[in-house]
């Protein structure tokens, strides 16, 4: 419903990085809108992302330098963004991010899919759950990936993520088989679980590489 | 690709169109980027009193953010009246009724908008307030081309050619005011009774060829 929100109360501490999520707050199903704040000049305010991936939502993005002073790096080229600075990333491929160049430097973005309704990124349905990575409290990750997972039993990200937090938290089971299911449903997930330093825990284990081959469980009478 | 990766503007460098009797200053953000997905625009008060948000619904379905970048603006929102410092966001759902003036020298409103459920169309009336904008700023020439490229966009809406009538009225010529308004009626009846009641035509509701 209609409403009004300060972005100093929406904003809640991820790392060094304040998150608003405003299109959560209000309920908007027509586009997405967050807001991040750098407490600390030189801090991240927009992390190095394109539009592409798995998670993205393949939006054009608008950021619009709400407070302080951003230096925007897209696709190589530097770009000083002082307050009142808008910087459109049309191309779903660029690379961009933005560090803070004055402390309490504020950043909205709003981004779409052109020719396409809006529909919600994968990144965004899972960010409440991922923010307590950032606060290394596992457990809460995991309730939340799980009541996803509840939802749509079949979401390879969801595995993925869960089995990141399980695999933190020193539940290595629960991770291999969630990992194993992942890499299943979506075979790009075995070249990111190579490389993903929250298997650092039970990568040496022999069952972490056949849960990336996609090799049945040992345990398991499913073919 | 053809087209630049990105591009950058500061609100300093928005055009700035005047679109009402109330001093709302328009500055469009989506028109100078290029952004498709969805509207976006920007709203200056640089004395202080002037409104930043025209009081309006979105009844044709838009959900709208505004964002209040800087000084300060009071909004109603429905029934309430709102403080809105900078850094505040107002939603309004389309059935809300909303608007705002400002409450301090150097106000900024940015508003955000699309539709829930559809992809994002421009909206027709961008074209027809660049060109009404230019008439405010005494550049008739880029006003009349500006009009032309909204009936261009869609030749068969009766309210391009409307808005030229009203644009050709207010610049004194009568009969390319007569022109529009009867293609106009011609594309939808009701054209006339607006036009009968719109006081951009005073000065030709008296002549025998007014077509309404």
């Amino acid at each position: 419903m209609s409403g009004t929100a300060r972005l100093s109360d929406l904003a809640i501490q991820v790392g060094q990085t304040r998150w608003a999520m405003v299109r959560t707050h209000f309920g908007i199903q027509a586009f997405g809108v967050n807001a991040y704040v750098a407490d600390e000049a030189g801090g991240v305010v927009i992390g190095e992302h394109d539009e592409l991936g798995k998670a993205a939502g393949g939006h054009e993005e608008l950021y619009f330098v709400a407070n302080g002073h951003a230096r925007f790096t897209v696709n190589g080229d530097e770009i000083d963004a002082p307050a009142g600075t808008f910087v459109f990333v049309r191309d779903p491929a660029a690379k961009r991010r933005a560090l803070a160049e004055e402390a309490g430097t504020t950043v909205l973005i709003v981004g779409g899919k052109p020719g396409e309704a809006f529909t919600q990124s994968p990144w965004e349905r899972q960010a409440p759950a991922l923010i307590h990575f950032g606060t290394k409290e596992y457990d809460k990750a995991i309730r939340a990936l799980e009541k996803l997972l509840a939802e749509n039993p079949d979401d390879a990200a969801v595995l993925f993520n869960l089995a990141c937090a399980e695999s933190l938290s020193g539940k290595g089971q629960e991770a291999f088989g969630h990992l194993r299911r992942s890499v299943e449903l979506d075979p790009d997930f075995r070249e990111l679980a190579k490389t993903d330093s929250d298997f650092d825990p039970i990568r040496d284990d022999p069952e972490f590489a056949s849960a990336i081959a996609g090799q049945p469980d040992a345990g398991s009478s499913s073919a | 690709m053809s087209e630049k990766a990105y591009e950058v503007a500061h609100i300093d460098d928005l055009d700035r169109f005047p679109v009402d009797n109330e001093e709302l200053l328009w500055r469009p953000v989506r028109r100078k980027l290029g952004i498709t997905a969805f509207g976006t625009n920007a709203y200056t008060a640089e004395k202080g009193h002037e409104r930043v948000v025209e009081e309006h619904y979105e009844r044709d379905g838009a959900e709208e953010l505004y964002f209040v970048a800087t000084g300060r603006a009071r909004f109603t929102l429905g029934d309430e009246e709102i403080d809105a410092p900078a850094g505040t966001f107002v939603y309004a759902e389309p059935e809300t009724k909303r608007g705002a003036i400002a409450a301090e020298p150097k106000t900024t409103v940015v508003a955000f908008g699309a539709k829930p459920g559809v992809p994002h169309e421009i909206s027709g009336w961008e074209e027809m307030f660049v060109a009404f904008g230019h008439l405010h700023n005494g550049h008739e020439d880029e006003g009349r081309k500006a009009m032309a490229a909204a009936i261009a966009a869609r030749p068969d809406e009766w309210q391009g050619h409307f808005n030229a009538a009203c644009f050709e009225s207010l610049t004194g010529n009568r009969d390319a005011t007569f022109e529009h308004l009867r293609r106009a009626i011609e594309l939808d009846p009701k054209a006339a009774e607006f036009a009968q009641n719109d006081s951009d035509f005073d000065w030709l509701h008296d002549d025998p060829e007014f077509p309404a």
